[in-house]
């Protein structure tokens, strides 16, 4: 026998079934006396949910209405405050002054002498330290955190 | 003849006020009715399917027409809820059980005369440890549960509500209803 189409039942009794899978459930069913049983005790399962489910207490409707409306109204303004006329100009002239300062202070930089410049001729200045093969080596011993933390204790202990 | 959902969703897209209120009048009952169906509390239910319809109202933009209006809606909906059970997973363990406001309409919604008042109470209870099991479904299930008993929404539907494939819906609902079954059987 085939496999049981349990989870087709429901859609069965509903004739939501195509036509191929119908057959294919109604020639089970002709078959299988379990399948046959479960099937009946779904369409009676749905009958008696529909009537256990229940109805939820009254509601006034007019007065349901108006209070989505007030909340819809409350949600609205919050929204769309900024795009009031005060507050937008407000807005407006703020990024205008703003865009002013960035672009006055970015002529000024550029009139004056360039960081980038400066770094490099500092770091000109220590080239020939770097070149010094030992040197190098110490540096990248100092780069070790432990060695760094440690320092002041390392020169205690030697001088103890 | 009666605007559509549809074309009522676009002209909301266009801020028509009046559309939105038509929208709103269309829905509210079954927004209300599916978010109290997850949630078990009128408040939660009132505020979260009114959150729903603001949010319809600021997406409507974004809604293509390639689904029905309704399972759009269902899908903003159900998000709410189940991102609010999701919330609100550690304090329902806290308070088990406070606030559930759910009214006990089985009485009321029993259709035929029963002669035998032996077997009327039996139903009765079986019909509220159904709706107790329904509860405590996994938040998925029951949303597939209550979307095909509730709203009578097609699998396919479902699966564009939850977001999921149309097999995942089926094995959803398989699932649901094993539980329930056996809810059913015990008694």
């Amino acid at each position: 026998m085939a496999k049981h189409p349990d989870t087709d039942l429901v859609a069965y009794l509903r004739g939501e079934l195509p036509p191929a899978d119908r057959e294919r459930v109604a020639r089970h069913l002709e078959e299988c006396p379990d399948c046959r049983q479960d099937t009946e005790q779904i369409r009676d399962l749905l009958g008696q949910l529909s009537r256990s489910i229940g109805q939820p207490p009254e509601v006034n409707w007019a007065h349901y209405r108006a209070e989505l409306r007030e909340k819809l109204e409350a949600r609205r303004g919050r929204r769309v405050w900024w795009w009031r006329p005060a507050p937008l100009v407000l807005s407006a002239s703020l990024a205008g002054a703003l865009l002013l300062v960035a672009v006055w202070s970015g002529r000024e930089t550029s009139r004056g002498a360039d960081p980038f410049t400066l770094e490099e001729a500092a770091i000109s200045r220590q080239l020939g330290l770097l070149q010094e093969y030992q040197v190098v080596e110490q540096l990248e011993l100092l780069e070790d955190l432990d060695v760094i933390r440690d320092l002041d204790g390392l020169a205690s202990g030697r001088q103890g | 003849m009666e605007p559509s959902d549809e074309a009522l969703c676009e002209r909301v897209a266009k801020r028509d006020e009046a559309a939105f209120d038509l929208l709103v009048a269309r829905y509210q009952e079954r927004a209300y009715r599916l978010a109290w169906s997850m949630l078990r509390n009128a408040e939660d239910a009132r505020d979260l399917s009114q959150e729903a319809f603001i949010r319809l109202y600021e997406a409507a933009g974004s809604f293509g027409g390639r689904s029905k209006f309704s399972t759009w809606f269902y899908r903003i909906l159900v998000n709410l809820c189940l991102d609010h059970k999701r919330k609100h997973r550690w304090w329902k363990l806290w308070v088990r059980d406070e606030g559930d406001d759910r009214t006990d309409p089985i009485l009321e919604r029993q259709p035929a005369p029963v002669t035998d008042p032996v077997d009327k109470l039996s139903r009765e209870r079986t019909m509220k440890e159904l709706g107790a099991a329904v509860d405590r479904l996994a938040p998925r299930q029951r949303a597939a549960v209550l979307l095909r008993v509730q709203e009578d929404l097609a699998t396919y539907e479902i699966a564009k509500v939850l977001k999921c494939s149309e097999a995942t819906v089926r094995v959803h609902l398989h699932r649901a209803l094993t539980t329930l079954k056996k809810t059913v059987e015990k008694r």
